[in-house]
């Protein structure tokens, strides 16, 4: 095989990989385009009369690639990938706290769903209690959006302080509310995904 | 260089398939009968060979207890997740089965990949007969909902077969290759894939690059246990019933009787498919005969049930692929069941477009997997196609939570990587159980492997080692390790939970080399035979002819004692020295051929002796 190997190993994020600056708002065709780009080189198919060295190689940097492809193309996957990488995820005690903010309807959810739980086990009437669950669920749902406009808000702040190359105490700043709307989001989530479960 | 070929291994049916040199298109191999359809059957003879195809299928009626169909069922599968088949399907396990399932065929045992091996094998030597070439390697194809361990039996399947699998490729994709090279089309596309066993839907993009045509999956879901048999059970269960209310006539689902109804019923689904009725006639023990009237209608209310599960898994990929129903551009319909009228009827509807069906639905998917084995073999190409893997993988967490990995849908490879440390000091191992599945809890979902991570003794808290999970471009599972303090990399060896050791392969794959030897031999062996007999039959006639009286003493005698050799050696089975016999008997008789040159009887001899040179 005269030419030269494609598959090299690689230092380097998957922003890196992309060729895109570390940045929340991401050009999906300009990403879909390199994807495929970067399939034609590293896919196995393309290595299957190589050495095994190549093989291994391919098998390693197109898993990566298409890894980074899953985490870049998801907004919310982006935006804890970039936390991770500059050190700044932290999921920690907060996981299976309520948001304070959130204290008093997360209790009263609890209740109506443990409700729910003792009526389906004694066979009672489910209606009223379903439509209370039902309400709530939309109301958890509308705070998940909430959250999701919050979460572009400070992407967009995100962006724009590295296009002005922002101090490090206002890029910390911005993680640490990224970091909290990411565990604010996953705490709603798995609520609106343990009410649905309840109600189906 | 050996061949690479396509092969389809299907529930009912397996083919294989290759590049045309001639006009660059796929094309199925026909088999001995013609047909290019391979019956998924074998059957262990008396004498201890293997049969395979139409012959073993016509054994299922006369010798069920040796034959066995369908069993990609079996693959990749557990004794108890098959509880339910077995009352369906007349499999004889073995009761001492552990992991893996072991079936008998009359007095022995085979495990599914085995069986499997043996309808591979058949599909290669029938397209070693046809390139007279040998065939090396070869693209499989599986369904797109098969979980790793299923991949993995058919890719066992391979090796025993004495195959290179180059690539396990799904159906529906493999379908939708078939159809984009006869097409031309670019856009999203939906292929319903209803075979003999198992349910896929898979919905691709078709884009156009300037390196060429990508097919990218974008979702797949499915039932590895809904298809074409789960029709012909339904309906056997309905005769059966009306059978023993009419007749009182009552047989064992598994007896050469039921097997028969099963074969008539198919033949009637069969005629359902082109004429509106359809009419059972069926000899019962003692003479009477049942008659059952088969209207198409009733026949689809009958069938409903089955045909309404395959579109939970068709709104899940669309859902997958955030798509609607009315942004997929072509509908592809593969495999034998959807020439059910009710199937197309269904499938038409929920997308408002008419599907295609050009292409025949039994080979599509093998022109595909012959596709892309040529795309393989050239190593460059202006397709690639781009794949998912259909299920999510998982790692049991605290209280058998399973915590997802790697989400299904993803493409492969994909991996994951997730670090691991000690709970007490001088901790020697870690416990990783690997799951598969959408569900919460391991328990529901399927185990792929539990391995013991080794730590060196530190104290609690202290070892990093980092555990890569990487799922490769079959759907295949692969596990490493690495210690981030040592930078010490590892493979792991991981035993699948219901998997053949690679010892246990080794040993298939010896045993089935030897039937193939021994084949070979018997083969070769009936030749020299013949045409040992050919030569003393010709021998004999020169010697009965006038000019054989000019014959020297010596040379009579030479002619006589290499007779009676090669007389002696027919008699036994060593096919190189009845060859070594022939020679010797023709290096005899030189001088006498050359005696009766001129006569009527010398053409045999010469002309037999030409043929030798």
């Amino acid at each position: 095989m005269g030419a030269p190997s494609t598959a090299k190993p690689r230092q380097g994020d998957y922003f890196d990989l992309f060729e895109i600056p570390r940045k929340l708002w991401i050009e999906m065709s300009v990403l879909e385009k390199k994807f495929l780009e970067l399939s034609w080189k590293l896919h196995p198919d393309k290595f299957v009369n190589a050495c095994a060295e190549e093989q291994e190689l391919s098998l390693q940097r197109s898993s990566e690639l298409n890894d980074a492809y899953r985490v870049l193309r998801d907004p919310v996957a982006r935006v804890e990938y970039l936390l991770e990488l500059e050190g700044r995820r932290k999921e920690g005690e907060h996981k299976q706290q309520a948001p304070p903010e959130l204290l008093e309807e997360v209790f009263e959810l609890n209740e109506s769903l443990d409700e729910l739980r003792d009526a389906k086990a004694s066979r009672s009437d489910l209606a009223s209690l379903k439509s209370r669950l039902e309400s709530a669920e939309k109301n958890f749902q509308e705070k998940l959006g909430e959250v999701d406009a919050q979460l572009q808000e400070t992407a967009r702040r995100w962006d724009a302080a590295i296009d002005a190359s922002a101090s490090d105490t206002d890029r910390t700043g911005i993680m640490v509310r990224l970091n909290e709307l990411l565990n604010r989001r996953s705490y709603i989530r798995n609520l609106v995904t343990n009410v649905a479960k309840e109600l189906s | 260089m050996a061949r690479t070929v396509g092969i389809d291994l299907g529930t009912t049916n397996s083919l294989v398939a290759c590049i045309d040199p001639q006009t660059g298109a796929p094309r199925c191999i026909p088999g001995p009968s013609g047909s290019t359809l391979c019956p998924s059957v074998v059957s262990l003879d008396p004498d201890g060979s293997i049969i395979v195809g139409e012959p073993a299928r016509r054994r299922l009626l006369t010798q069920p207890g040796r034959t066995i169909y369908s069993v990609k069922r079996l693959m990749g599968r557990g004794v108890a997740d098959i509880q339910d088949e077995l009352k369906l399907f007349p499999f004889r396990i073995d009761p001492a089965s552990k992991n893996v399932i072991r079936v008998r065929l009359g007095d022995k045992f085979f495990t599914p990949p085995e069986i499997s091996s043996f309808i591979l094998r058949d599909l290669k030597n029938c397209a070693e007969a046809y390139f007279g070439e040998s065939v090396g390697r070869a693209v499989v194809t599986v369904p797109a909902y098969f979980n790793d361990a299923q991949r993995q039996a058919t890719k066992d399947a391979g090796k025993i077969a004495g195959l290179e699998v180059l690539r396990l490729v799904n159906e529906p994709t493999a379908a939708a290759l078939a159809y984009g090279l006869h097409e031309k089309r670019r856009g999203h596309v939906a292929v319903y894939d209803f075979g003999g066993g198992t349910f896929d839907i898979s919905i691709l993009k078709l884009i156009s690059t300037t390196e060429g045509d990508i097919y990218q999956v974008l979702s797949t879901n499915g039932d590895t246990h809904l298809g074409g048999d789960d029709i012909d059970n339904l309906l056997q269960a309905f005769v059966h019933e009306k059978i023993l209310q009419q007749h009182r006539v009552d047989f064992s689902p598994h007896s050469e009787l039921a097997q028969e109804l099963r074969k008539e019923l198919i033949a009637i689904k069969h005629q359902l498919s082109e004429s509106a009725a359809a009419t059972l006639r069926f000899p019962l023990p003692g003479g009477a005969i049942f008659v059952q009237e088969f209207e198409r209608g009733a026949f689809e209310a009958l069938i409903r049930p089955i045909v309404d599960r395959t579109m939970g898994p068709v709104r899940q990929a669309l859902a997958d692929a955030k798509l609607k129903a009315s942004e997929i551009e072509e509908v592809v319909l593969v495999g034998g069941a959807t020439r059910t009228p009710l199937i197309r009827r269904t499938v038409q509807e929920y997308f408002d477009r008419r599907p295609h069906t050009e292409l025949n639905p039994d080979e599509v998917v093998a022109l595909g997997a012959a596709v892309q084995a040529n795309i393989l073999d050239r190593g460059v190409s202006n397709m690639l196609l781009l794949d998912v893997t259909p299920l999510s993988l998982g790692i049991e967490t605290y209280g058998g939570a399973v915590a997802k990995v790697i989400p299904r849908n993803s493409t492969i490879p994909a991996s994951a990587q997730e670090m691991y440390t000690t709970g007490v000091d001088n901790q020697t191992g870690i416990d990783i159980h690997v799951l598969q599945g959408e569900r919460e809890l391991a328990r529901d979902c399927r185990s792929l492997a539990r391995f013991t991570l080794k730590v060196p003794p530190a104290p609690a808290g202290l070892p990093r080692i980092e555990v890569k999970f990487l799922i490769d471009a079959n759907g295949i599972l692969q596990v490493g390790a690495k210690d981030t303090r040592t930078g010490e990399q590892r493979t792991i060896e991981v035993q699948p939970s219901y998997g053949i050791s690679d010892t246990e392969i080794e040993r298939m794959l010896e045993e089935s080399i030897e039937y193939a030897e021994q084949d070979f031999a018997e083969r070769q062996a009936i030749e020299a035979r013949t045409e040992a007999e050919t030569i003393l039959a010709a021998t004999q006639k020169a010697l009965g002819t006038p000019q054989a009286a000019s014959l020297t003493a010596e040379e009579r005698a030479a002619i006589d004692s290499t007779v009676a050799a090669l007389k002696e050696s027919v008699s036994g089975s060593d096919y190189k020295l009845i060859r070594k016999r022939i020679d010797e008997l023709n290096n005899a008789t030189m001088q006498l051929a050359e005696l009766v040159m001129n006569s009527a009887v010398s053409t045999a001899l010469q002309g037999r002796k030409l043929a030798e040179v």
